[in-house]
């Protein structure tokens, strides 16, 4: 590489990590800071002194502990529900042969592209009219209708990548579609689960129109609604605003430390690539 | 022998296709079309419904908020992506040419991605505040001796508009970029070494082998991202209501107002239904471009 | 159109008598107090405000209520914020709490709907125990000259000003809009960032109550004493328009004013940017928070200062008069409810001026009762300082949304669609002019009227 192609890069580089970490540790700076650091401008660019009292704050005198349980639980339920829907739908429009495949691929991709602000009107009165508001139960059932189209997108992609060959030696060997599925097919595709998973996971995690209007009881919300909530109308308690921010991006962070390479294979594998 | 039997696993399919199906026709078939049997009566919280036939979308094509929303969703829209795809290759260009390290950075870059679109909202708002000491753009300019007094970015259409494309586009870039990265580093080599002997520089090897290389997932990727910002509620709602006045009013957001703050369903389902027809142009568009792709060996 | 009209006001009517006349078969039988079965259980909806104290003392006079009569209360909160939200969503959804606390408009609104029980009754038969309304305040409760719920308490608002700022340079302290521009005209100091006024034009009460307050204080309504809509487009109200809009224009407030949410005015004020503004009192409650929480000696000492120097003085006049919109919150029991009985029960227990005055001395004078005997108890409490006499006096200025006529849906419509705002702001961000604006805010509020009926 030529000194100026190295000098570009290097500047890029350094370009994109300061766009990246400016926003998260100005968030963090704030969320170390007493009220009066933030009301009166005394210390701005790094906490001094530096405070732990809107953690404790948010954690004691808050239903923190309990919304961030009810982001966990409604994005564990619907990862779950999401992997098993999306992996056989994949499955199915990649690997099995039946009239009408190809409408059932292109019906995916427009599901996929149904906005959650065209139906969250609509979408009450039927969760409504099954008793599920104002219950995670409303959240389970609603937020597939976004997380299960993505990922059966990316499946299709994933299960169109693997071989055939495999496939059909276990045919060949007497297996039948289930099996094959279950034997052969899943721990090959596992990444492309993995990846399908966590998408799952993050979308439902982040949620905010559907939580916003399907969930009234303040017991039973979710982080992004709560985070609402400690806006209190006439008061920001932006310290713990900025806690609670904090807090609740770790998680998916340090998941996603881990795996983010699936995460990656599968964006480009199946939902770019094709 | 296999490929012979084209319709030999259609049992099979309809037992692995069931749960999506009944996901789709319960909770989105069936809302959608009450969302547009809705659109047709004149639905008042807490009344009952009463068929009105278009008066609604008449309504609206006359309503001059209506109008001004249309073009902010537009300027939203098409200013979000345009940075989103300007950024993104520069992203991809320099995690292709960092010679160490490259999946850490990747993993980085990605971040903005992965964090709630509420707590992001909630950043950029401060990024962006006039409040001495809280702003971090008014905190630095003002330090650096550029700005005497704080620039009330918020409290101007345009720069309304400036701080929620901001926050937008920072969520989305970093999808532009992996994406982009991923599509480069599947140009073969070949190409690039062979245009080097024709004699071209870095700049016209940028612009005869990578771009045409990445044609196909800029497309999808505009196509999608569009979709998904002319649909936008969350960053808009939390960072601006709108505000100031109309200035950056949104299809979603105006549609949450009108069902919510003036209780009028009926007209407020109408909004977004208006949206339908880009839709389906924008899906139509994608799914030839990917389901021709898929097809393809 | 206008047969159409014609026709939709008809069926609204009729659906309201239909929903009267059902509510009256549920409305108290005979005399006596509700009797409360045991087991009792009932959900009730309060408003969460950022005095977390006053909170915690409505939730333990519920559950006080519940002890004694066996029966449980389970306590749900709203905010400013979602308030809307969960009452379309819980009425669509046929989830709606056995009592709710309702904002301004909400009984008129609710009651059109058919989603509140008629109270007039149980009103006259509570009235020895917890007090009468004052006239000014009736209407909020209030739909077909029928009362479908019992208001408790007003959050007022009150025209903050830094008093050593005033005295420093001799301005007199103002009554009136013209003189609090004055004052600001006065004391500008935009070289020092700091303002003669902070008034922002937002979607929050901070803005759209003190629109209203602007309005009528000049005698400008957009609706008759008969509810119908009458129009804006008066002289008066280009003198309304002009304050509203020249306090930007002429740079006398900091120049992101427009964006603030609740907190804006609050943060600035504290902060000393500002000179004055209009505010609930949770500026007191957020200084005398601050005096508790000094660190040292020389904190503690500028602290208490400021607490000493800011001043809530009552919300300014106009030509017309002194009129305060604030947002007043009433019970209401919600028809769906299975034990109405309980609800007026527990709605009794909570007006009682004993409960009231146990709410209110968390409140940081946010909550300035309104029935005449917890207001006849309060003095002591409101006799604290000067800013507390002030508050303790809110319900004398107050008038509700739509005056000088009833509260109405539709005038609650105009408040809910933001055109009493965004019509200035269309002045300041759109440069429209003042006659402009007023004639489309016009044109919005007779479309609105013209589609709900009055």
């Amino acid at each position: 590489m030529t000194r100026t192609a190295k000098t570009f890069t290097l500047l890029g580089l350094a370009g994109f990590v300061l766009i990246t970490l400016v926003p998260f540790w100005w968030i963090a700076s704030m969320s170390f800071k007493t009220y009066e650091q933030i009301q009166f401008a005394t210390s701005i660019y790094i906490p001094r002194p530096f405070t732990w009292e809107n953690y404790t704050a948010l954690l004691t005198s808050t239903r923190f502990p309990l919304w961030l349980k009810n982001s966990l639980v409604t994005a564990v339920v619907v990862t779950a529900i999401t992997t098993v829907i999306a992996s056989l739908a994949g499955y199915a429009v990649a690997r099995l042969r039946f009239p009408g495949r190809e409408s059932v691929a292109s019906l995916i991709l427009i599901l996929y592209l149904v906005p959650p602000a065209l139906l969250f009107i609509p979408l009450y009165r039927v969760l409504a009219e099954l008793g599920a508001t104002n219950r995670l139960a409303a959240l389970f059932l609603s937020y597939p209708t976004f997380t299960v189209p993505f990922c059966t997108w990316l499946l299709i992609g994933f299960f169109k990548a693997l071989p055939t060959e495999l496939e059909e030696a276990a045919f060949v060997d007497g297996a039948g579609r289930v099996a094959a599925l279950t034997r052969v097919l899943l721990p090959l595709a596992a990444p492309g689960i993995v990846a399908s998973a966590i998408f799952a996971f993050t979308l439902s995690w982040n949620e905010f129109l559907y939580a916003l209007v399907f969930i009234q009881d303040e017991t039973t919300v979710t982080v992004p609604v709560g985070l609402n909530l400690l806006i209190y109308g006439d008061v920001f308690s932006w310290g713990q605003l900025m806690a609670a921010s904090v807090i609740t991006t770790l998680p998916v962070v340090a998941l996603y430390i881990f795996i983010h390479r699936w995460m990656v294979e599968g964006l480009a594998a199946g939902a770019v690539k094709g | 022998m296999i490929r012979a039997r084209a319709h030999r696993d259609t049992g099979a399919a309809f037992l692995f296709l069931l749960p999506l199906l009944v996901l789709v026709v319960g909770l989105i078939a069936y809302p959608f079309a009450r969302a547009l049997w809705l659109s047709l009566t004149d639905k008042y919280v807490g009344y009952p419904e009463r068929f009105v036939g278009l008066r609604n979308y008449l309504y609206l094509l006359h309503d001059d908020t209506f109008h001004e929303v249309v073009r902010n969703t537009l300027v939203f829209t098409t200013g979000s992506l345009a940075l989103k795809v300007v950024t993104g290759l520069a992203m991809a260009l320099v995690l292709n040419s960092v010679w160490r390290w490259r999946s850490f950075f990747r993993g980085l870059f990605l971040l903005p991605w992965i964090t709630s679109t509420v707590i992001i909202a909630l950043t950029w708002r401060w990024m962006f505040d006039a409040f001495p000491g809280r702003g971090f753009f008014n905190s630095v300019l003002i330090d650096l001796g550029l700005l005497r007094r704080p620039i009330a970015f918020m409290a101007d259409p345009a720069g309304a508009m400036l701080a929620v494309i901001v926050a937008n586009w920072w969520r989305g870039f970093p999808f532009f970029g992996v994406s982009y990265l991923a599509a480069m580093q599947a140009i073969p080599g070949e190409l690039y070494d062979a245009a080097s002997v024709d004699g071209a520089g870095a700049r016209e090897r940028f612009w005869h082998v990578t771009l045409p290389g990445l044609k196909h997932v800029i497309v999808v990727t505009l196509v999608l991202s569009f979709l998904m910002t002319i649909n936008d509620f969350n960053i808009i709602y939390v960072m601006t209501r709108g505000g100031p006045g109309t200035a950056t009013q949104v299809f979603a957001t105006y549609s949450y107002e009108v069902a919510f703050n003036q209780l009028r369903w009926g007209r407020g389902v109408t909004i977004p239904i208006f949206l339908v027809p880009v839709l389906v142009v924008g899906i139509v568009l994608v799914s030839r471009y990917l389901l021709r792709e898929r097809a393809a060996p | 159109m206008a047969d159409h009209h014609v026709s939709r006001h008809v069926s609204r009517r009729k659906f309201l008598a239909g929903a009267a006349g059902a509510s009256a078969v549920l409305a108290l039988p005979g005399l006596g107090f509700p009797q409360v079965k045991k087991g009792a259980h009932l959900r009730l909806w309060i408003l969460k405000t950022y005095v977390e104290p006053t909170n915690k003392a409505i939730e333990a006079s519920a559950q006080r209520w519940a002890q004694s009569h066996g029966a449980t209360v389970t306590v749900e909160y709203f905010t400013f914020e979602d308030m809307q939200t969960k009452y379309v969503a819980a009425i669509e959804n046929r989830n709606t709490p056995d009592v709710g606390q309702l904002e301004t408009g909400a009984p008129a609104r609710f009651a059109g709907m058919g989603q509140l029980l008629e109270l007039t009754s149980f009103a006259r038969q509570i009235e020895g125990q917890v007090g009468k309304l004052s006239a000014n305040v009736a209407p909020v409760a209030m739909a077909d000259g029928k009362m479908y719920a019992v208001p408790w308490y007003i959050l007022a608002a009150f025209w903050y000003v830094w008093r050593d700022v005033f005295e420093k340079n001799g301005v007199k302290l103002p009554t009136t809009f013209a003189e609090a521009k004055q004052a600001a005209q006065a004391l500008n100091r935009p070289k020092d960032n700091f303002y003669g006024m902070g008034q922002s034009w937002n979607r929050t009460a901070d803005g759209y109550g003190v629109m209203q307050s602007l309005m009528y204080s000049h005698g400008v309504g957009w609706a008759g004493k008969d509810g119908k809509y009458k129009s804006i487009k008066t002289p008066a109200m280009q003198t309304v328009m002009r304050w509203a809009t020249d306090i930007y224009k002429e740079g006398l407030q900091p120049a992101d004013t427009l964006t603030w949410t609740g907190s804006g005015n609050n943060e600035n004020f504290i902060a000393k940017n500002i000179a004055q503004t209009s505010n609930g009192p949770s500026i007191t409650f957020a200084l005398e928070n601050a005096v508790a929480k000094a660190t040292d000696a020389a904190d503690r000492k500028r602290k208490e200062e400021a607490l000493a120097n800011h001043l809530a003085l009552p919300h300014p006049g106009g030509p017309d008069g002194r009129r305060m919109w604030a947002i007043a919150m009433s019970f209401g029991i919600f028809k769906n409810s299975k034990d109405p009985d309980a609800a007026m029960s527990l709605v009794a227990h909570l007006l009682s001026p004993e409960e009231t005055l146990s709410v209110m001395r968390d409140s940081s004078g946010q909550f300035a009762p309104v029935l005449d005997k917890a207001r006849a108890a309060a003095q002591d409490y409101f006799n604290k300082n000067e800013n507390y006499r002030t508050f303790g006096r809110a319900a004398e200025w107050f008038v509700a949304t739509g005056w000088p006529g009833p509260v109405t849906a539709a005038a609650a419509e105009v408040q809910a669609t933001n055109v009493l705002t965004d019509a200035p702001a269309k002045v300041i961000v759109d440069k429209w002019s003042v006659e402009q604006a007023i004639d489309w805010e016009d044109k919005k509020i007779k479309e609105v009227y013209g589609t709900l009926g009055a």
